[in-house]
């Protein structure tokens, strides 16, 4: 059977109390949260500690910034480690067991694909940058009892991990249980060869998932083979959530509140 | 827990889909096959049914001008010499009406129009949001009056094989006979692939393959025109015969569905169905026997394709094959799957390919022949024995029908598939 969590600034309601009832409603598990910079997310604590209290499930956040662990500044670099920390040590409070917190290389920083087309540091370099950070981070993961996902983006986002294969090689070579990788089923729609041969050769590091369909739009939107998608990622035993993250098309709150009800009719898994 | 075995269905399966189409097994057959990819798409509708209708829609996207469905799409991307025989023997290329990818000449048997309906009847929504049966209805009539007129070479009305490939069922020794007189090409003229992966104990011989290889070339050479030659081979198979019976009540049943006339299907069906009882039906031996098309005479050989025309609705003879499917020639309450060749016989082999180990696909075709003719209690037995042979030898191409030991290749795409199917069908 499926988990379908729903992230925080897609539900309606004022109170995260009101936006899980509205999510419950429609048939979802949990609630992803939204971290922001400026140790925003752990400012939250009163407030998510109250939310958790009142029974309202929040597994994971997903860093919501502009500066990430592999930012081409060394201060920029740090600050966003330190961000990332932070929101693990939250998450692990109060998301309880299996907590995650999500993060790319990079957004929005560099694309191979836009010009000037070369960056202004080489391979070997991004990658000595993103192991530092993950090794970091997932020492610190492993602390607390949460789990960092390492998250591909699509190139014309990121120019350092676009493809699982690339952030399973570096979650490899960290060797902390405590990084994973986070598959999202938009950028894989444009970057993997097949979305389901990626997740069955990336299973064994599979952390968490994010779902929108083929054109950033809530699933059932676009062309992704959702049938297939769910197929795999039971067949492989992955038992996480899957977190809608993604632009609503139509009225938004019966948009959302339609995804898990289209998800669970495309899971053709046996139960058992 | 049966839900484990259906995940590990689900993983052969998406570790042979290949982003249109399925590959048999990733090592042994790098291509698609066209009669595994209408088994492939019967265990693929549970897994994506819009998967399993690209897989068919692949296969007919390959469909030759006269109609003929290749029994091999080569795959442009896989080495040239990962299979014998390549693209370079066959030349589709260079024959008028054959498409724009590599494929060979011969063909499979027709369980397409079957594998069709149920593909349909999984996502009928999905389907017609995509208009599957409107474009795949045309191309399967194609396919079946290919059969009927081009391959009807002794006016019987029954469809012949010119090659024992054709078959699905390769090295039967019910192909012994009429292609003892085809002469050998000799071993030197050839580099066979298939031993690269599996023993010689469990392959065809050499002789044998020459046989093969003599055959495709003659027909290649010949434009691929079918007609009956002295020197080749011709057989009238109760299998793909059963088959066509089988496709064109699914026929009808898809005619039905896009509003279009099914009677002209269901009085094909009725045709065949008695020139196949009449022609190929042994009254005293209770079985179906291959006819040889150059001589006129039945090949008194017992094998499990004599039997499968179980799987033809409304088969006036049904009673009796299920009791020699019971007799110790096949021993339908013990034996899985159901062994290829009479179990009796001296030269039974239960490692030999086609020559007395049990395939999943002709058990699943008698399987669903059982259902079909009542025999409900037969048919759950049968069922549950191939699902428990399954998960102790694994997706093996072919097991010992008695001691269930696994041969041949693993992963092997239909019989993950065709085990996907038996547990839902549950």
């Amino acid at each position: 059977m499926i988990k379908i969590s729903c992230q925080e600034q897609l539900l309606p309601g004022r109170t995260l109390q009101e936006k899980w009832e509205f999510a419950r409603h429609a048939g979802y598990d949990a609630i992803e949260l939204r971290g922001r910079a400026d140790f925003a997310f752990r400012d939250r604590l009163p407030e998510l500690r109250a939310a958790a209290r009142d029974g309202v499930p929040m597994p994971s956040v997903c860093v919501d910034m502009l500066h990430f662990l592999g930012a081409f500044d060394a201060d920029l670099r740090r600050d966003a480690v330190e961000q990332l920390k932070s929101q693990l040590s939250v998450i692990a409070e109060i998301g309880g067991p299996g907590a995650v917190a999500c993060t790319p290389a990079s957004y929005g920083m560099f694309s191979r694909r836009l010009p000037p087309f070369e960056p202004p540091r080489g391979e070997d370099e991004d990658r000595a940058v993103l192991l530092d950070g993950l090794t970091e981070l997932g020492e610190h993961a492993a602390r607390e009892g949460a789990t960092l996902v390492l998250e591909p983006l699509n190139r014309y986002e990121d120019h350092m991990v676009n493809r699982l294969e690339q952030a399973v090689e570096l979650v490899d070579a960290v060797g902390l249980p405590s990084v994973r990788v986070l598959a999202d089923t938009y950028h894989m729609n444009i970057e993997e060869d097949e979305p389901t041969t990626a997740l069955v050769k990336a299973a064994a590091h599979l952390g968490h998932v994010q779902v929108s369909d083929s054109n950033r739009f809530q699933p059932g939107a676009g062309h992704i083979d959702w049938a297939a998608l769910l197929g795999a990622l039971d067949a492989i035993g992955y038992d996480g959530h899957l977190a809608l993250e993604c632009r609503l098309r139509g009225e938004p709150a019966a948009a959302v509140a339609a995804v898990p009800g289209f998800l669970r009719r495309h899971d053709l898994s046996v139960r058992g | 827990m049966i839900g484990d075995l259906d995940r590990a269905c689900r993983r052969v399966l998406l570790a042979n889909w290949r982003q249109r189409s399925t590959v048999p097994a990733a090592r042994l057959y790098p291509h698609q096959w066209s009669w595994d990819s209408a088994f492939i798409a019967v265990g693929l509708r549970h897994l994506s049914p819009v998967r399993a209708q690209r897989e068919l829609e692949s296969l007919f996207g390959a469909q030759w001008d006269d109609g003929r469905v290749p029994h091999i799409v080569f795959d442009v991307h896989v080495a040239a010499d990962a299979y014998f025989p390549g693209p370079s023997f066959w030349r589709s290329a260079a024959v008028p009406g054959a498409p724009g990818v590599p494929t060979s000449g011969i063909v499979q048997p027709p369980a397409h129009a079957l594998a069709a309906w149920l593909t349909y009847r999984a996502d009928p929504a999905a389907a017609r949001a995509r208009g599957f049966l409107d474009r795949i209805y045309p191309r399967l009539v194609a396919w079946h009056d290919y059969l009927t007129t081009r391959r009807d070479l002794t006016g019987s009305g029954l469809m012949s094989i010119v090659h024992p490939w054709e078959s699905g069922m390769d090295n039967s020794p019910a192909w012994d006979e009429p292609l003892a007189r085809v002469t050998p090409v000799p071993t030197t003229e050839f580099t066979r692939r298939d031993l690269a992966h599996g023993t010689s104990a469990e392959r065809p011989t050499d002789a044998d393959y020459g046989r093969y290889v003599r055959l495709a070339r003659d027909y290649r050479d010949a434009g691929y025109a079918d007609a009956r030659r002295a020197d080749g081979f011709a057989v009238e198979d109760p299998l793909c015969n059963a088959l066509l019976v089988t496709g064109e009540h699914a026929l009808a049943s898809i005619a039905a569905e896009l509003g279009r006339d099914p009677r002209p299907h269901l009085a094909a069906a009725d045709r065949l169905t008695d020139a196949l009882v009449a022609t190929l039906y042994d009254p005293a031996a209770g079985i179906f026997f291959p006819r040889d098309a150059l001589t006129g005479s039945l090949v008194r050989s017992w094998s499990v394709g004599g039997l499968l025309p179980l799987a033809v609705p409304g088969l006036p003879v049904a009673a009796e094959l299920v009791k020699t499917a019971l007799s110790d020639r096949f021993r339908l309450r013990e034996a899985c799957p159901v062994p290829s060749y009479d179990l009796t016989a001296a030269d039974h082999d239960a490692a030999r390919y086609w020559r007395g180990p049990g395939w999943v696909n002709t058990s699943w075709l008698l399987w669903y022949g059982l259902g079909l003719h009542g025999e409900t209690s037969l048919a759950d037995d049968l069922r549950h024995r191939l699902l428990e042979r399954v998960r102790t030898a694994g997706f093996r191409e072919y097991l010992d029908p008695l001691t269930g030991a696994g041969h041949g290749t693993d992963d092997f795409s239909w019989t993950a598939a065709l085990t996907l199917d038996l547990i839902r069908s549950a």
